[in-house]
């Protein structure tokens, strides 16, 4: 489609934040260049820029700087922001592409500030998703809420990501330590990535672990990589470990880098997930990749299961005895093993890659033609 | 690690087969545990509690009584500070600081002991009467209506359809369905031009068709109409809904209807009358709902006094009806004074 100026209409790309290593940023700096291999012209606009990622976005507010007649908005959904009731006063055509958030009650009790975020990101949903041309969702569980919030017109898209770090070379101190420790100690390592706070539930597996070590494997250690938003939650977890005598058996390292990821994803014998709110699970298809099996909480756990396909030990709830069986079974049963990462890879194929971005193209030509 | 000696393996032609399988054997091993006493259930327990000893208030307790036992666990505010320290005259210092200020602290402290003390205490009285009124209240508790369906409520007995089509025909907006089922008369209605979506609170009957090329969604009517935006439907059809409703239950929807449906909009009301209701081969929700079906003269009262243009038109051999009605105005619904007519 072309506009009245002789130019291909713009499918601009709204959202809170653009950082770098983040999901959210990575999946809107591969979408516009999807957007614009496919003709329409697009450029990013965000609340909040990284200082690393200032020369690839604008501020929201300089819209108008850019704007043109035809121009479409598609607005990267993922928490509260001004931008939200500023894409509704401009009166743009909208796609919403949502990545879903962490609902207000998982914050209760918590950080009252986090809980008010996300009823505000509710709302805002509820502004903009009955105007919208079209919802895209990373799942069939998000694409539930897109509909619940107003949404006539849905599809399922994967998230863009970069799994390539995964697999790149892993960070060789990082994997030498693991490495060292394992042949020191024994045991198996048990690997978690994803921030500390609440709907990650990273306390059920501090649980699922102890019990593991009490039934099975007295050595295993588990790795809870992510940095964290609540300074309570992470308080409450680490007081947690420090009680159950685990401080030596579970390592916090925090945001690490691409490399260091890569090492932990090399060197973890199994991937364990009882999450509470997952809206796709970048980190699940990271583990996949990787070839690293999973065990993971499937019901009352967002996207989990649809996302791992029968991919991965899919447990009907995080019940320590029942997690430690299934992670004693997958690091125990090497055909079991082999079996799950056969499927992982071919299941993390389906998910990446260059159809995705043409599952986007064609979604999105659907509602504004072709470009 | 030792090798995993199970009897199961993999099977090329159904790894799907094979991972079943295993999650069989791993329920298994987990009885098994059980059994044996290596587990005893009040571990898991203990570990939830070592954790929530850990969290804010906040997050523990899920009653008031709960949350009142953690108001007075930390009513007492102690004065006498602890004095470890990892330097060598630390401890010293500390206990003599400590010493100096303990009159004086544990002055303001014991103050604040006190009044956090007779704050509890009120609130364990609030607390009393809440309990004795949740008893009182929850014998006279009067459960929502469900949704009831006989056969004219459903095709294919459902003679209404052609005539309900008809009067939504000039809906100025978008038109609901409660309760929609799996969708059958919102294909009709979108199938005729307009926009039309479902609700339904039977789930399973919704999910299977939740994310289908209709726009159904698995919610209760009411709740649901409290979310949608003022004047923001054009037309409203109830089947199956308003039959059990008790009198408090109704009247909350029909001011939801007054709020929600457009100046202009229309209301469609699918009810059975009576006979059928109290029939003996009725469906056995007619005898559970706390509410019994209206007359249609009856709508047609309550309507036009709210705000409605209203019509009744009487089904092939009497046990059912046909209300349609068109909101002329914004007047919102009142509940009629007993004995009006």
């Amino acid at each position: 489609m072309i506009t009245a100026a002789g130019r291909p209409v713009a499918v601009h790309q709204f959202l809170p934040a653009l950082n770098p290593h983040d999901a959210t940023g990575t999946h809107t700096l591969k979408l516009r260049e999807v957007l614009r291999a496919a003709g329409w012209r697009s450029e990013i606009f965000a609340e909040a820029v990284h200082d690393d990622l200032a020369a690839e976005a604008y501020k929201h507010w300089m819209y108008p700087e850019h704007a043109a007649d035809g121009d479409i908005a598609l607005y990267q959904f993922t928490t509260s922001s001004v931008v939200a009731p500023y894409l509704a006063e401009q009166g743009l055509p909208l796609i919403l592409d949502f990545h879903n958030f962490t609902s207000p009650e998982l914050f209760a009790g918590w950080e009252p500030g986090n809980e008010t975020r996300a009823a505000q990101a509710a709302e805002d949903l509820a502004l903009l998703a009955p105007e919208a041309l079209l919802g895209l969702a990373r799942s069939t569980y998000s694409e539930r809420t897109l509909r619940h919030a107003g949404c006539r017109r849905t599809a399922v898209t994967p998230v863009l990501a970069d799994y390539a770090r995964v697999t790149a070379a892993p960070d060789p101190r990082v994997a030498a330590e693991l490495r060292d420790r394992r042949a020191a100690e024994g045991g198996a390592d048990i690997l978690f990535v994803g921030r500390v706070v609440p709907s990650k539930a990273q306390h059920e597996l501090v649980k699922a672990l102890w019990t593991y070590r009490r039934l099975y494997d007295g050595a295993a250690r588990l790795h809870l990589v992510g940095g964290t938003s609540s300074y309570a939650y992470s308080k409450a977890l680490y007081d947690f470990i420090v009680d159950l005598g685990l401080a030596g058996a579970v390592r916090l390292p925090g945001e690490v880098s691409d490399t260091a990821l890569a090492a932990y994803y090399e060197q973890a014998d199994v991937f364990l997930s009882l999450s509470v709110h997952e809206g796709f699970g970048v980190p699940l298809v990271e583990a996949m990749t990787a070839g690293l099996p999973i065990v993971a909480r499937g019901a009352g756990a967002g996207a989990v299961a649809q996302t791992v396909g029968d991919a991965a030990l899919v447990l009907e709830s995080g019940d320590p005895a029942y997690v430690a069986a299934a992670l004693h079974r997958v690091c125990t049963d090497d055909a079991l093993r082999r079996t799950l990462a056969d499927k992982g890879r071919r299941r993390a194929v389906e998910l990446q890659g260059e159809k995705v971005g043409h599952q986007f193209v064609e979604a999105i030509a659907g509602v504004v033609g072709q470009p | 690690m030792a090798e995993h000696t199970g009897d199961t393996a993999p099977d090329p032609e159904d790894p799907g087969a094979y991972v079943q399988q295993v999650m069989a054997e791993i329920a298994e091993e987990v009885r098994l545990r059980r059994a044996s006493g290596d587990l005893p259930p009040r571990l898991e327990r203990e570990l939830d509690e070592l954790f929530l000893a850990h969290s804010p208030i906040g997050v523990r307790g899920g009653d008031l009584s709960e949350a009142l036992r953690l108001v007075d666990a930390a009513t007492f505010i102690d004065p006498v500070v602890p004095v470890e320290s990892e330097r060598a005259a630390g401890a010293a210092v500390k206990k003599g600081m400590r010493t100096m200020l303990l009159w004086y602290v544990g002055w303001v402290t014991h103050q604040m002991s006190q009044s956090t003390s007779a704050v509890s205490r009120a609130l364990h009285i609030v607390d009393d009467h809440l309990k004795e009124l949740e008893r009182r209240i929850e014998a006279q508790r009067v459960p929502d209506a469900t949704v009831v369906e006989f056969p004219t409520s459903v095709p294919p007995g459902a003679w209404w359809i052609e005539p309900a089509l008809a009067a939504l025909a000039k809906a100025p907006g978008r038109v609901l369905h409660a309760a929609c089922g799996n969708g059958w008369l919102v294909r009709r209605i979108v199938d005729s031009g307009l926009d039309a979506y479902g609700i339904d609170p039977r789930a399973p009957i919704v999910d299977a068709a939740e994310l289908g090329a209709l726009d159904l969604r698995d919610e209760h009517v009411t709740e649901h109409l409290r979310a949608v935006a003022a004047a923001g439907l054009g037309g409203i059809v109830l089947s199956g809904t308003v039959e059990g409703m008790a009198g408090g239950e109704r009247m909350l929807l029909l001011a939801a209807i007054g709020v929600t449906l457009a100046p202009g909009g229309t209301l469609v009301i699918h009810s059975v009358g009576r006979g059928a209701w109290e029939a003996a081969d009725a469906p056995y929700g007619a005898d559970l709902a706390p509410g019994r079906p209206l007359r249609s003269d009856t709508w047609c009262r309550v309507l036009e006094e709210s705000g409605y243009t209203a019509a009744a038109e009487q089904g092939p051999d009497g046990s059912d009806y046909l209300i349609t009605a068109v909101r002329t105005g914004l007047t919102p619904y009142k509940q009629p004074e007993p004995g009006i007519r």
